[in-house]
């Protein structure tokens, strides 16, 4: 009898340790969540915040607004583009740089060290750097490719051109982010078990054949949350666009987040910025879904 | 008991990390003792070259009014207004916002800016011309008061117009003459072999790039909006001022995708001969190059098709918050202390070249002096109001992309501006 109590007690203050990040977690996130889903479907202006008022329902105005503009097809293509490219771009080179460090190179610990310099460099310092090396005038970029194109190409602009500025983006935010990956997959390879690898070497298997069936299995819960943060990451970018191209050039890089903050922030209008929002939660929610599932079809085979 | 204080010690921390925050008013009237703190939003604290300028207002100010202190609300240009109004939607709305004449129709529809005729003496509103006074009107009020104001006016190099053999006396008048002069510009190269631009007109994805846009089409004698704040794009100059950027850039005289602090660069270095800014612009162009007024001069801005040249009026004003008889008290002097000749002279002379707005401070030595001013101060009698319209500066971003979709995409023009009215008819 007493040691229930006891395991009932134990229980209760379980329970009340939770109880902080509960409260926490639905004030600020499921909250916000279910309120903006609301106002997706209201009349809700700035003047509806500073004068306390209550948004009125309009008949899912917002959300024929924004199908009507037409900017949302081209902001949905231009999310994903940049999502895959990066991601894809940034598994590949940080797995590389990864088994690069984890090999016995001389001056690991160093490259490691400034390796990371890019992560911690905030976002909008990373944008000013990469627009100025960008730059069609004077830029590093446009200097460099005159040289190796013999001058054939002297004006190389790659954020004025509607065909290059999501490129353009994509780089800076690949400079940025490979480091964390890097770190992540580094971290997951010094957990490989060297012995099977070794293993592997006396009955013969090539370096190719090891890294497949040995490395990357074990690697593969690592690259399933480094990937899945990725994601996040990169459907949510915000300030690198904002700041190098600002949605341009002729909505080249206009992603779902740079609509968004154009319907409340620009356009003042928090009902239609919360439909884009809504619509955009809800495809980073499918494609997560849709991701976890593919890698644990992946895990099985 | 342990298990009980560490739940206590948790409670604690989430209830005061909720509900931390606030402070209580004095309601005691203001005094040297007890001063009455007003809240001036400024971006221009955070950029270079202004912030000795506002500092020195501050200490000028509390020292005259030493019942009154001035408390700072700062963020970069861009996000000021996202600052203000989210401090407004917590219960902590600022007194004054020192900002452009665009941000007036958001703070507006807002709910935030109050009539100027409400808290500014009349006699001092009544000094200020009342042209100027009709940019900041909507529905009969008064939401906004220049320090100063300047058209988009055109910024020239005289040096390179001597190399290139025309009359520096002499810029262009009209768009026409523009393309003439224009051809003999681009032959130039600058010492280094670097391309010359002959012409700049912003047309990157920011606001004020729209605004310059709407100011190109006003020069053609063009609408985009008609008085009550509807889209008015079927008309001659509005087409023609694409047609002109879309040519323009085929013939490589504009930089393509710029912004005006890109076009202020180029002409700092001497790789820009022409271009269209705001006249307190030219503090960026010093900023890069101190020895700028000896090649600039500026001129009106150019006519085109059967327009005049009217232009858009910029204007640097602030906007003002009712907070109250004791807070509206305290805005009227800070107000009426800064927009003042012996504040602005030295102010208007070496950091921000502009128009005075006020009737009486007309001839002060800044203007009467300024060679690069000269040029273009008939402009300031050709402008044109922008209709009330509360999506503005998101339309103004839906220009921008106009403008790019007719240069850098080489879209036809009728197809761009069908895209762009489909766009900016759901904002309006």
């Amino acid at each position: 009898m007493k040691s229930l109590s006891k395991k009932k007690g134990d229980m209760y203050y379980a329970m009340a340790l939770t109880i902080p990040a509960v409260i926490l977690a639905l004030f600020f996130i499921f909250i916000p969540i279910i309120d903006s889903v609301i106002k997706s479907f209201q009349d809700y202006k700035v003047r509806n915040i500073i004068a306390n008022l209550p948004g009125e329902w309009n008949n899912f105005d917002n959300y024929k607004k924004i199908f009507q503009s037409g900017a949302l097809p081209n902001a949905i293509v231009n999310t994903f583009s940049f999502v895959i490219l990066v991601i894809i771009c940034q598994f590949v080179l940080g797995m590389a740089l990864a088994l690069v460090l984890n090999s016995n190179v001389r001056c690991a610990r160093f490259f490691r060290s400034i390796m990371m310099t890019p992560w911690v460099v905030p976002t909008v310092i990373s944008a000013l750097i990469w627009m100025w090396l960008f730059q069609p005038q004077y830029g590093l970029f446009k200097y460099l490719v005159s040289v190796f194109t013999g001058g054939s190409v002297a004006d190389f602009a790659m954020l004025n051109n509607p065909s290059t500025a999501l490129l353009g983006v994509s780089i800076a935010a690949l400079w940025k982010q490979i480091p964390l990956m890097t770190l992540l997959l580094l971290a997951g390879l010094q957990n490989v078990p060297t012995d099977i690898l070794e293993a592997a070497t006396i009955d013969g298997a090539g370096s190719v054949r090891k890294f497949f069936k040995i490395t990357v299995p074990y690697l593969s819960p690592v690259i399933k949350v480094s990937i899945s943060m990725s994601i996040i990451e990169n459907f949510k970018q915000f300030p690198l666009f904002w700041t190098m191209t600002g949605g341009g050039p002729d909505g080249a890089t206009t992603n779902l987040a740079i609509l968004s903050y154009r319907e409340a922030f620009v356009s003042m209008n928090m009902g239609s910025g919360a439909a884009v929002t809504t619509i955009w939660m809800a495809l980073m929610i499918v494609t997560i879904g849709v991701y976890n599932k593919l890698f644990r079809t992946q895990d099985l085979t | 008991m342990r298990k009980v204080l560490a739940l206590l010690a948790i409670v604690l921390v989430v209830t005061s990390s909720l509900f931390a925050g606030g402070s209580a008013e004095s309601t005691a009237p203001a005094s040297a003792e007890n001063p009455l703190t007003i809240k001036v939003a400024n971006y221009a604290l955070l950029e270079s070259g202004y912030e000795d300028f506002w500092n020195g207002v501050k200490e000028g100010f509390e020292a005259q009014y030493p019942q009154y202190k001035i408390e700072w609300v700062t963020a970069p240009y861009g996000e000021i207004l996202n600052q203000v109004i989210n401090m407004a939607g917590g219960g902590d709305r600022v007194d004054v916002i020192f900002g452009e004449e665009a941000w007036v129709p958001q703070l507006y529809a807002s709910g935030l800016a109050a009539p100027i005729t409400d808290i500014i003496d009349a006699d001092f509103v009544a000094d200020f011309d009342p042209a100027v006074m009709d940019v900041f009107t909507i529905d009969g009020g008064i939401y906004g008061i220049p320090l100063y104001v300047s058209p988009f006016i055109l910024y020239y190099n005289t040096e390179l117009f001597e190399q290139a053999g025309l009359d520096p006396a002499n810029p262009p008048k009209t768009y026409d003459e523009l393309l003439d002069a224009a051809e003999k510009l681009s032959q130039l190269t600058d010492t280094n072999g670097n391309k010359i631009y002959p012409f700049g007109q912003t047309t990157a994805s920011v606001v004020v790039s729209g605004n310059a846009l709407i100011s190109m089409i006003y020069n053609f004698g063009g609408d985009v909006f008609t008085e009550d704040g509807q889209l008015n794009v079927d008309n001659d100059g509005f087409h023609q001022a694409f047609e002109m950027l879309a040519t323009l850039d085929d013939l490589g005289y504009n930089p393509q995708n710029a912004k005006l602090k890109d076009l202020r660069n180029l002409f700092a270095l001497g790789q820009l001969a022409m271009y269209y800014d705001q006249s307190w612009g030219f503090n960026g162009v010093t900023s890069i190059n101190p020895d700028a007024a000896s090649f600039t001069a500026s001129a009106a801005p150019l006519a085109g098709g059967d327009g005049t040249g009217e232009a858009v009026l910029c204007a640097h004003c602030f906007i003002l918050v009712d907070n109250g008889d004791a807070k509206n008290e305290a805005v009227n002097a800070f107000v009426q202390y800064v927009i003042s000749e012996e504040v602005l002279n030295d102010y208007m002379a070496n950091v921000t070249p502009a128009y005075p707005a006020k009737n009486s401070m007309a001839d002060m030595t800044a203007v009467a002096e300024s060679g690069v001013l000269k040029g273009a101060s008939s402009s300031i009698s050709n402008v044109k109001k922008v209709p009330y319209v509360s999506a503005m500066s998101d339309i103004a971003l839906d220009l921008c992309t106009l403008a790019q979709a007719v240069t850098v995409s080489n879209t036809p023009v009728d197809e761009a501006i069908d895209a762009f009215v489909r766009s900016a008819s759901t904002k309006l």
